[in-house]
């Protein structure tokens, strides 16, 4: 290990070993059981937090439903011990397991639109669980309460401070598996598909699996946090699991900081603390006073960078000042509990978006000055896009293809054959059906009639996700990258062929070794279109060019059979052209087939072997590109009627 | 009557115009050519504030307007017939007409009875639009909601008319109906920026063109002019 | 069992639907718009009944406290587009959702602490003795509700097809920009939006309190109910919302008379669940178009 990798080892594990190590001995010197129980407290909302960041932070979904998990999982856990006589530890397995399952069985449906129908999903089911806990009497005592005691744990009674390291023995498990997860493809994953599905799908990764996934693990994370509470406080009411904790759950998650184990840990930090500090005046003054300033220091930071609109600005410091009003004036502060949760959440969503420890994580490494580890040399390029035979047999061949929008018709029968290792060109004015086409062939669309096959076989219809796995990739006309992610995450999405460590053993921090291999295989890539130097910057920071070229090289890690190529040239500087043209003949001489569809005719002609024009939807000429640059229906279709033909036309219809 | 000057604007990371500068003198047809991804509709957005430009000025009939949002531009005489058409889909031909005329009409009721006059106009520059007044504009054809497209712009009686890519997508013949449209606009004396990427036909029609390439202007002149200009035709076939 | 009973359960119990359907009507008005909905609805059925119970308390006749209480439900939603929807949408993110959720419950505190957390009868000069129609009994309050519930959702139906405002209103949430182009202004539009949901949670409030009482908490099991209607018939058809009200109410009705009053609520739930499943635009919602 390198000196800067030491220091990180340090700096980063360091933290969170010392910040355990401190939890851990607090018992030894505190007896004060109001103390132990918060903390245990604060163990246990820590695992609910980190459970429920994996759809608000990774997803970027609005989730109600983490309350109603935290219940399930208590009762599920109470109802083993009482009447199914099981021990704490079976307890646990079935409050998670039964929580996974449920949490799939809610996220099949409700994750398949985007938009507030996942948040109204979630919010029903919240409410809905509620009602089957106080009505399902015979199982769960309903509204009267169910007794849970805490069972011996292999043969040992388990005290306060027991079950507290019991808790922060499971938060650090819960911890370093999620941590392992989500710096995996899972995590990559859930990542890309907040910032693009449709990319996700086309680049092979079901996007909607893998929100399903990601939804019934932070679930179970939820049931497992229920389990622990239902011992914790060893009596259980449906009333415990409504809608008024599960905002306050929302509350601690985007305080703490969204993406972030650390942010979650704070914000459980806070959903314990709140009732106490909301019972103390002077300390609740104070705190008001502090947001105030913190949000008046925001407002005019970002009024004077002009990062913010002035309302934008100005509400949170709004909000906190009326917080600080009312701590002043409110005598009963419980009463106004809810306002109060209400001003503070406001302010956070809309003056420190990223939260706190988003906003720490920034200011920290610039601090230490952390350096990101060292990556590994380049794969070869032969490991990564082997180089494929090219006997120009046909590939991928279309039949009468079609395509209507209401009342206008796309793509009206068309049919082309693509050979393999061959450039194709599809070309044609504005509007003539191109991008369509390649919609319909990637499967974004339907089609509307005709055949697609690919080696003979037909292909996916109407499913980008399917023709991925068929063996197509392709880039988009608008780009569509994972803007958050660095450009090496990016590839690494798509990469294809190398993942193959189950999740229970990602869990367990088994995927390294692979992950070193991924990151070869997509620096290899990288190098391809010239983008190694860039590896770590985030997508949306690069150059427009930088960003065309990333898009080429991510569809490369699908080692695709066919690659299209939707306008790559749109909107570049000259200098870049030149080095997209090069790219493309790399690619080329690797074997790979590729459909490029071109404005540029200058491209076209420099690159492909074959070209189709299209017009109006319609084939209306193809051969190669000399032939058909000088073909006179098409230079039509470029430039125009002929003044003669417009002339007659203008006098048949005026 | 609309002058931009120095239009600098852009998506994101990408700066798509650096600098267009062009002018369009009361009553006449200017036409702006150039290949595909070169800027032209991207200048409409920002001319109309569609997109907000980063850079310049826009002048409509002398006063400035960039930076205005788009609905205040239009209610100040700037009419944009919109790339890809834009109909609205669910609304019968007729509503989508009468929209067109929102600027000058009572927003509650007698609005049908004031746009009157104009509604028999589009209907007579284009009788096909009246037969099919209740359909619903999604269900037309291509070139039937171009004809409306084009119909809607005019209904405010507008200053100018920025009309983006009219012949996109149709068929060879009824391209050709487009331009006679535009032939007749001229002749009514109305002001119009016509972006084509059919060149030639947009020649024909104009008093004016300029020719853009990646983000700029890269030449100017009368059709007879360009005809002659070599680079016209490399910017389109290379 | 008798059957006039369960006809009568079904009855009362659809006609309660119909104010479902109005709140959820609400939520189409602003999803056509700005494909945003307010999640603090219920707060502003709830704030608008308290609202219109003071101006009677203050004196005020019960006709003319009808369109004070409506006024209000608008400007409330007005505060909520601009400190929640616009705000967010100001950010580019997807944070209206939880703003809608804060905002709400800075409202339900408020009102809390205003007008107290018991429940208050809602006086009304409709009587309520039932009549007996074909066997049913109704009373007048009931369908005091239906007359009310159509007689706003037509009106701002006709307000939509007549008006060249309302089909303004319709061509922004057909294409926002073209209808930019056509001096359409999208934020009035939106603002507008949001002022007309806001009336008609006012509406709401003000046709059910004689029914359900007022109290901060009157809303709460509404709105769910109300998401449920809106989600299963689709964020865009107002005929699907009064059909699927109808539906849900009687089916409440059903439930509570089978499986006891506890479940009343459950229906609704699992409606909405399924209807994601089966299909999710709605059933009566059309599919968008991906595009890239």
């Amino acid at each position: 290990m390198t000196a800067a990798d030491w220091k990180r080892f340090l700096l980063v594990r360091g933290a969170e070993i010392a910040g355990l190590a401190l939890l851990a001995a607090v018992p030894l010197s505190v007896t004060n059981p109001f103390a132990l129980g918060l903390l245990t407290l604060l163990a246990i909302y820590g695992i609910l937090l980190v459970g429920l960041d994996v759809t608000v932070g990774y997803l970027g979904q609005v989730n109600l439903g983490q309350a109603a998990f935290l219940g399930i999982g208590a009762y599920a856990a109470g109802i083993t011990v009482t009447s199914l006589g099981g021990g704490m530890p079976a307890a646990l397995v079935i409050a998670a397991a039964v929580c996974f399952v449920l949490g799939g069985l809610l996220a099949l449906p409700a994750l398949r639109l985007e938009g507030p129908q996942f948040a109204l999903a979630t919010l029903s089911f919240g409410a809905l669980t509620t009602t089957v806990l106080n009505e399902w009497e015979s199982l769960t005592q309903g509204a009267q309460g169910l007794q849970v005691p805490r069972p011996p744990l292999l043969g040992v009674t388990i005290d306060a401070a027991a079950f507290y390291w019991l808790c922060l023995a499971l938060l650090a498990m819960v911890w370093i598996s999620m941590r392992n997860l989500l710096s995996s493809r899972w995590g990559r994953a859930f990542e890309a598909l907040r910032d693009s599905p449709i990319a996700t799908d086309a680049m092979g990764v079901s996007a909607y699996g893998h929100k399903v996934i990601a939804f019934a693990i932070g679930s179970s994370l939820g049931g497992l946090a229920g389990g622990l509470y239902a011992f914790n406080f060893q009596y259980l009411q449906p009333q415990s699991f409504t809608y008024e904790l599960m905002v306050i759950l929302l509350l601690g998650v985007v305080l703490g900081g969204r993406k972030s184990l650390w942010g979650a840990f704070l914000g459980s930090a806070l959903i314990v603390l709140l009732p106490n500090l909301l019972s103390n005046r002077l300390l609740f003054q104070l705190f008001s006073g502090i947001g105030l300033a913190v949000a008046a220091f925001a407002a005019v930071q970002g009024l004077r960078k002009k990062t913010a609109q002035p309302f934008q600005a100005l509400a949170p410091v709004a909000a906190m000042g009326l917080l600080l009003v009312g701590s002043l004036v409110v005598t009963n502060t419980e009463d106004w509990r809810k306002a109060i949760f209400a001003l503070m959440l406001f302010s956070v969503v809309v003056g420190l978006p990223e939260g706190v420890m988003g906003f720490a994580a920034g200011w920290l490494s610039r601090l230490f000055r952390v350096s990101p580890p060292a990556l590994p040399a380049p794969a070869p390029l032969d490991a990564v896009l082997p180089a494929r035979a090219t006997d120009g047999s046909p590939l991928l061949e279309l039949h009468s293809l079609e395509r209507h929008f209401g009342g206008v018709t796309a793509v009206d029968g068309v049919t082309l054959t693509v050979r393999a290792g061959q450039v194709h060109g599809l070309i044609g004015p504005n509007g003539s059906g191109k991008s369509t086409v390649v919609n319909v062939i990637s499967g974004l669309y339907a089609p509307g009639g005709g055949e697609i096959r690919l080696h003979g076989k037909p292909l996916p219809r109407g499913s980008l996700y399917r023709v991925a796995g068929a063996g197509i990739a392709r880039t988009f006309q608008n780009l569509q990258l994972f803007g958050e992610l660095s450009a090496l995450d990016n590839v690494m999405v798509a990469l294809k062929g190398v993942f193959h460590t189950p999740l229970p053993l990602v869990l367990l921090g088994f995927a390294r070794l692979e992950e070193r291999r991924a990151q070869a295989a997509a620096l290899a890539l990288l190098e391809l279109v010239g983008l190694a130097q860039q590896a770590r910057t985030r997508a949306k920071d690069l150059t427009y060019g930088a960003q065309r070229f990333l898009e080429i090289a991510r569809a490369l890690a699908r080692q695709p059979e066919l690659l299209i190529l939707d306008e790559p040239a749109a909107g570049l500087s000259h200098p870049d052209v030149v080095a997209l043209t090069g790219i493309i003949r790399r690619v080329h001489e690797r074997g790979v087939t590729m459909v490029l569809i071109e404005h540029h005719m200058d491209v076209v002609s420099e690159l492909c072997d074959v070209v189709t024009v299209l017009d109006g939807g319609r084939i209306i000429a193809e051969g190669d590109p000399e032939t058909v640059k000088r073909d006179p229906r098409v230079v039509e279709a470029y430039l125009g009627a002929s003044p003669e033909a417009a002339h007659e036309a203008a006098a048949a219809g005026g | 009557m609309l002058r931009v000057d120095d239009l600098h604007a852009g998506y994101g990371t990408a700066e798509v115009l650096t600098g267009v500068s062009l002018e369009v003198g009361a009553g006449a047809v200017v036409a702006l050519i150039g290949a595909n991804g070169a800027g032209k509709t991207t200048t409409m957005r920002a001319v109309s504030g569609l997109l907000k430009p980063r850079q310049g000025r826009v002048l409509l009939g002398g006063e400035p307007v960039e930076g205005l949002p788009a609905s205040r531009i239009a209610r100040l005489g700037l009419a944009h017939s919109p790339e890809g058409r834009k109909v609205f889909g669910p609304l019968s031909v007729e509503d989508n007409l009468l929209l067109g005329g929102y600027p000058g009409l009572p927003r509650f009721f007698g609005f049908k009875a004031k746009a009157d006059a104009e509604l028999a106009r589009a209907y007579e520059l284009f009788p096909r639009l009246k037969e099919r007044r209740r359909q619903a504009a999604g269900t037309l054809s291509g070139g039937e909601q171009q004809m409306l497209a084009i119909a809607r712009a005019l209904m405010a009686k507008p200053k100018v008319v920025l009309l983006d890519e009219p012949s996109m997508g149709l068929a060879p013949v009824i391209v050709q109906e487009v331009f006679a449209t535009i032939r007749r606009l001229k002749a009514e004396g109305i002001t119009l920026l016509l972006v084509e990427q059919f060149a030639q036909s947009a020649l024909d029609v104009a008093d004016y063109a300029y020719v853009m390439e990646r983000g700029r202007i890269v030449t100017a002149g009368t059709p007879a002019e360009l005809r002659r200009d070599e680079r016209v035709l490399a910017a389109y076939l290379g | 069992m008798d059957l006039s009973i369960i006809a009568q359960i079904v009855v009362s119990g659809a006609l309660m639907g119909l104010v479902y359907a109005l709140v959820a009507y609400g939520f189409q008005l602003t999803f056509a718009t700005s494909k945003s909905i307010n999640f603090g609805q219920g707060e502003l059925v709830m704030l608008s009944a308290f609202f219109s119970l003071t101006l009677m308390n203050w004196g005020l006749p019960y006709w003319a406290m009808i369109p004070g209480g409506i006024v209000f439900g608008a400007l409330m939603g007005l505060v909520v587009e601009r400190a929640a929807v616009r705000l967010a949408l100001e950010q580019k993110s997807e944070g209206w959702i939880l703003l809608t959720i804060i905002l709400g419950l800075l409202f339900f505190s408020s009102a809390e602490n205003i007008w107290g957390r018991d429940d208050r009868p809602f006086p009304t000069p409709i009587p309520s003795d039932p009549i007996n129609i074909l066997g049913i009994d109704v009373t007048p309050v009931e369908i005091s509700v239906a007359v009310g519930v159509f007689a706003i959702m037509g009106l701002i139906e006709l307000f939509k097809r007549k008006t060249l405002l309302g089909k303004a209103f319709e061509a922004v949430s057909a294409d926002r920009d073209a209808a930019e182009l056509m001096g359409i202004s999208a934020t009035g539009t939106v603002k507008l939006s949001y002022a007309l949901s806001g009336a008609v949670a006012a509406v709401a409030g003000i046709l059910v309190s004689p029914i359900t009482t007022v109290g901060p908490t009157m809303a709460s099991a509404l709105i769910l109910k109300a998401f449920s209607v809106a989600v299963v018939a689709g964020l865009d058809s107002g005929f699907g919302v009064v059909v699927i009200g109808l539906f849900l109410g009687a089916l409440e009705g059903l439930a509570s008379l089978y499986l006891g009053s506890g479940w009343r609520e459950a229906p609704g739930l699992v409606l909405l669940i399924l209807a994601l499943a089966v299909r999710p635009t709605g059933v009566f919602g059309k599919t968008a178009i991906r595009k890239v």
